[in-house]
């Protein structure tokens, strides 16, 4: 951006700090909110004390409900990582016949609204009598974000120069030495940042879970929404603060194995 | 001696066998085949959601019985008459429209400057400043984020806090369909700035630096130049956020109190406090027709911009 003009700067400086402030204020006061001394939620806040975080640690309910959370996301990623790898390099590196049709169909989690996939999962589930365990969460939740998963690593995966699996080839490699040698290290960026935001969007996965979910087997936002619901205390803020950790881990690993960058590539 | 026994190691040794044992049961002739086994795992998985939507199909032509509390056995389409002679459904359903297309065209008239700002940025700390400004709250979630709302906006809130040392008496924020719009623009904005950031990406920089040395100032050279180069993106982001917003539960549940319901509150009223499984069926399939037919026909005039999933056409 050399010498913009100064309307421009201004226009677009005002309309970014709106953004800002808007994307920034509910997390900023959740922060807040969690350190208070008082037993009500207040502004400006009543002094500061760590009396929240000591009553969550001691709340069995909460701590089960995000071992709970913890395990729908790992098993959701588990799940997705072989099968967004391997539909992301077929769909990116081979001339698929109904290509067209293919690729509408993956994007189904995406067209069809959650409330609809929650529901017909919903039923399908209580139909296979495997409703009330933690395991069909995790799969429901691969199954509605795993057009993520493929799109991070077909990205990766264009960028990856075809002669290197040619040279692989023409160097002794067979097909599968090929593929683990060269092709999954070429791809690994795109495996690394889908697998992170398959996990956390688990984590965070809400109408689904509401759905899926039984009083046995709540997870934390399925949880905090119904304590939303009766009365708001700051006890619900400390355990908002765990989901602000655990985004800034992601964040964190994700800035560091694959640089945020990534998202702003063009395909 | 140990040079050579290290010219053939031990894991080349198990590869080769793995490669002779594939090679066994996959003959070479059948590699055509391989694409489409990489892709059916993915296939396999998203047919569940499609086995749901046929059961919700299915559901949704049984009528209770308000005697037994069974659903009829055979097909009727008294659900869908229903729905389509009652005003309550209709102002649902005009409400969640409205509301839609209001988050998506804020949406984009404000993710557009941040995610140019974003790219075209020389200082890397300030682009990385906002990316990550932009996921910690994607990666909150929306409960925690709606929960934030209560906080601000609430009766004893802190806007409210704020206005009353100057005097201005408590307003109800909360509760009321721009409270709801606003929250789903706030959740919405990261999707939207993600979508359009690789189409802008993909714009020259000199490209703007040509318009303006041929004499166009900023504001024609981004409406005659940057905008419809970005097209692509702007169609993927405005899609993601009508269809997302349309159907979404957790914003009009938390910052709607009941009283700004969209369609997907009342499928999960008919299914849960109604136990009307056929009306809350009903109701999803419309949904579904709805959201589908709105991305048919953006996909239809304006191709799938940045959606497309398949190799680049080169």
């Amino acid at each position: 951006m050399t010498q913009q003009p100064l309307g421009k700067s201004i226009v677009i400086w005002t309309m970014v700090a709106l953004v800002l402030i808007v994307l920034s204020a509910p997390t900023i006061v959740v922060l807040g909110a969690s350190f208070t001394s008082g037993n009500i939620i207040q502004f400006p806040p009543q002094g500061f004390s760590l009396q929240w975080y000591a009553k969550i640690a001691l709340a069995d309910d909460l701590r089960s409900a995000f071992v709970r959370s913890l395990a729908v996301a790992l098993i959701c990623t588990l799940i997705s990582i072989p099968v967004g790898t391997l539909a992301g390099i077929a769909l990116s590196k081979y001339a698929i016949k109904f290509e067209r049709t293919l690729q509408i169909y993956l994007l189904l989690p995406f067209t069809i609204p959650l409330i609809g996939s929650g529901i017909g999962l919903m039923l399908l589930f209580g139909e296979m009598r495997i409703l009330g365990q933690i395991w069909p969460v995790g799969l429901a939740c691969c199954v509605i974000n795993l057009p993520f998963m493929i799109w991070a690593v077909m990205a990766s995966s264009a960028s990856l120069d075809p002669d290197l699996e040619l040279a692989a080839a023409n160097c002794g490699a067979g097909p599968i030495s090929t593929f683990f040698n060269v092709t999954i290290p070429g791809v690994m960026p795109g495996i690394i940042s889908g697998s992170l935001l398959m996990f956390i969007l688990a984590l965070n996965e809400f109408l689904v879970s509401l759905l899926l979910t039984d009083a046995r087997t709540v997870t934390l936002p399925v949880q905090i929404y119904n304590s939303i619901r009766s009365i708001i205390t700051p006890d619900l803020a400390a355990i908002s603060v765990v989901f602000i950790v655990c985004a800034t881990l992601v964040i964190a690993l994700l800035d560091r194995l694959v640089g945020l960058d990534i998202f702003l590539k063009s395909k | 001696m140990r040079t050579y026994r290290k010219a053939y190691p031990l894991g080349w040794r198990i590869m080769d066998g793995i490669e002779a044992a594939v090679a066994a049961v996959w003959p070479r002739r059948l590699s055509g085949a391989v694409p489409y086994v990489m892709v059916l795992p993915a296939v396999l998985l998203v047919l569940l959601l499609v086995i749901g939507m046929v059961q919700i199909a299915d559901q949704s032509a049984r009528v209770l019985d308000t005697s037994t509390f069974m659903p009829s056995a055979d097909y009727r389409s008294a659900n869908y008459e229903q729905i389509f002679n009652s005003g309550l459904y209709w102002s649902i359903l005009w409400r969640s429209l409205l509301g839609s297309v209001i988050v998506t065209v804020l949406c984009l008239v404000f993710a557009f400057p941040y995610s140019y700002l974003m790219v075209r940025t020389p200082s890397a700390l300030l682009r990385k400043f906002l990316l990550i400004a932009l996921f910690l709250p994607f990666f909150i979630g929306q409960v925690v984020r709606a929960y934030g709302w209560l906080i601000i906006l609430g009766n004893q809130g802190v806007v409210n806090e704020v206005l009353g040392l100057v005097g201005v008496p408590p307003m109800r924020l909360l509760y009321n369909y721009p409270a709801v719009l606003f929250g789903l623009v706030q959740y919405m904005i990261p999707f939207a700035v993600l979508m359009l950031a690789p189409a802008l990406t993909a714009i020259p920089e000199e490209i703007e630096s040509a318009a303006s040395s041929l004499g166009a100032n900023w504001w024609r050279s981004f409406v005659h130049v940057v905008l419809p180069m970005a097209k692509p993106g702007l169609i993927g982001a405005g899609l993601v956020v009508l269809t997302l917003s349309l159907t979404d539960f957790a914003m009009p549940a938390i910052l709607g109190g009941g009283s700004q319901d969209f369609i997907a509150n009342a499928i999960y009223d008919q299914f849960f406090r109604t136990s009307d499984q056929g009306m809350g069926a009903a109701l999803t399939i419309i949904l579904v027709g709805i959201g589908s037919l709105v991305v048919g026909i953006v996909f239809s005039i304006f191709g799938a911009g940045t959606l497309a999933m398949g190799r680049d056409r080169k």
